[in-house]
């Protein structure tokens, strides 16, 4: 009897919530018939469910809308549609926006290198720049003109430097709506939408690629950054959608494929879940095996890991392996 | 034969469901927006029209909750509950905001009626009506401010219709911390209630 005495008086409060089981249901009110303070006590807790009921609905229109949708898109618009190799750089760029509503009154948080949120931002600015110069959607910031014999890393560098030191004497604002502003102008561009006008190859940052290309490698980096600061901000940042993510793995793979060159020593390369590829030479066979996670290896070529630390799955030779993962690292320039 | 790779630590232990929505409300998707509308707007509206008593009002509300959803998605974290608690106890937190409002307005418009001033007459009827629904909205304002922990195990077990053994398990908790949760969260409540200068209900005060 008192067994039962304790196992109803637990199960009161989900008694009175109607979150029992059928079977559940049934023990209590047996006990409550034999035992008076829990039958006080299911009354004062069914009472209480009673009057957080409230009184009956009012009348009044039933329509059940569907508004709700469209009225939140008023709030914040879908990443526009664009052809598929743009479709990364408008997701990465929505989900930057979002990201940065959260940086509110904390814009001064350090983030990488020696930048806070709104100095990478500003280096956002820059590092689009050069495709947006490109397409005829430039910004707001002229471009110094850029000094013969320098490299494509100090001329980065340089421009990066100069417009912080710009942005930084605006408010944050100003610099998110210039950066979200060159973003849009760049999804905007007819290249963005058309697949055949992107197939045209130019020279960025010291690579020779289809314009299709180059808007892979935007989103890699807005994608980065925006990594970058909501770990800053303590928020996780999800990695791009699976389609994106698979864009960002095959462009990275074909780079890496080219900076190892015909002569490595062949390296079959995974991504768990995804493709295959023999990375080196075609030669000889395969010396070694590594699978690395699609995530894990971006970052790893973002230079958000290093050879070392990079969580993999690798068999065979393990030079072949290193060699491969130092590789991947070298290709970080954010 | 491809080595299985190891468990990075980045990848995400929460419902893959949730999570999986989330990234693509990041990223803009808008379908995502629909998806969630359809999952969990039926949640959402029910849980608006029990505090405010008006469809209307709960479609109001509904709107706001999914428009904050899709415009700040960062203000919900998978790591920290599910997408259908967070979105039950916004749901309630701006119903309660709004049935504030509302009372607020009446009062003001009725603020020269001395009659409301006045004690109330015992005997049941409209006053009854105004009565429970001070309680009712005093109720409400005292759940929205329990803890989290508590506030979520009512929400699945009172707003969303489950068993607290489902709510257990959809909150990834044992079944008798579920258990002892509601009885804290429900005993809270009903204190509350006892609180409240004891208006002349008869049946209340027969109930008690």
């Amino acid at each position: 009897m008192s067994d039962d005495h304790e196992v109803v008086r637990e199960l009161l409060a989900a008694w009175a919530f109607g979150a029992l089981s059928p079977a559940e249901e049934k023990t209590v009110p047996p006990h409550l018939a034999e035992c008076e303070s829990c039958a006080a006590e299911a009354a004062r807790l069914r009472e209480t469910v009673r009057q957080l009921e409230g009184p009956p609905e009012n009348g009044g229109r039933s329509h059940i809308g569907d508004g709700a949708v469209s009225f939140a898109l008023r709030a914040r618009p879908a990443a526009p549609r664009v052809a598929a190799h743009a479709a990364p750089y408008a997701a990465a760029v929505a989900g930057l926006k979002a990201l940065l509503l959260e940086a509110d009154g904390r814009w001064g948080t350090p983030v990488v290198h020696d930048w806070d949120v709104h100095a990478t931002v500003a280096h956002l600015i820059a590092a689009d720049e050069p495709l947006a110069g490109q397409l005829g959607a430039g910004g707001r910031v002229p471009p110094a003109p850029v000094t013969d014999g320098e490299g494509w890393e100090a001329a980065w560098n340089r421009r990066t430097a100069e417009v912080i030191a710009q942005e930084h004497g605006r408010s944050c604002e100003e610099t998110v709506a210039d950066w979200a502003a060159q973003a849009g102008a760049l999804l905007a561009t007819p290249e963005a939408r058309d697949p055949v006008l992107a197939a045209r190859a130019v020279t960025l940052m010291g690579v020779r690629l289809p314009v299709a290309d180059h808007f892979v490698v935007r989103a890699f980096e807005v994608w980065i950054h925006s990594d970058d600061i909501g770990r800053a901000l303590g928020l996780t940042v999800p990695p791009p959608p699976e389609e994106h993510l698979e864009q960002l793995v095959r462009l990275a793979v074909r780079i890496l494929g080219a900076a190892l060159g015909p002569a490595a020593p062949p390296v079959l390369f995974a991504v768990t879940g995804g493709q295959e590829w023999v990375l080196g030479s075609a030669d000889e066979p395969v010396q070694a095996e590594l699978t690395l996670d699609p995530v894990d290896f971006c970052l790893l070529v973002g230079g958000r890991y290093s050879p070392d630390e990079v969580p993999r799955g690798a068999t065979g030779d393990e030079d072949a392996v290193r060699n491969v993962l130092e590789r991947a690292a070298s290709l970080a320039w954010l | 034969m491809v080595v299985p790779v190891e468990t990075t630590g980045r990848t995400s232990v929460h419902p893959p469901a949730d999570a999986e929505l989330h990234r693509r409300l990041v990223y803009g998707d808008e379908s995502a927006l629909a998806e969630a509308y359809t999952a969990y707007g039926g949640l959402v509206r029910a849980v608006a029209a029990r505090v405010t008593r008006s469809p209307a009002a709960a479609e109001d509300v509904a709107q706001e909750v999914f428009a904050q959803l899709w415009s700040r998605p960062y203000a919900f974290d998978a790591r920290r509950g599910s997408l259908r608690t967070w979105l039950s106890m916004l749901a309630h937190r701006r119903a309660v905001d709004w049935v504030r409002s509302e009372a607020r307005h009446r009062k003001d418009a009725r603020a020269d009626d001395c009659a409301l001033h006045a004690i109330p007459d015992a005997s049941p009827g409209p006053d009854q009506t105004v009565v429970d629904r001070e309680r009712s909205l005093l109720l409400h304002s005292a759940l929205a401010e329990l803890p989290q922990p508590q506030r979520e195990v009512v929400h699945l077990a009172y707003f969303a219709g489950r068993t607290y053994r489902q709510a257990a398990v959809e909150l990834g908790i044992p079944e008798g911390t579920a258990k002892t949760r509601l009885r804290t969260a429900l005993r809270n409540l009903a204190a509350t209630l006892a609180e409240v200068p004891d208006p002349p209900d008869p049946a209340w005060e027969k109930g008690a």
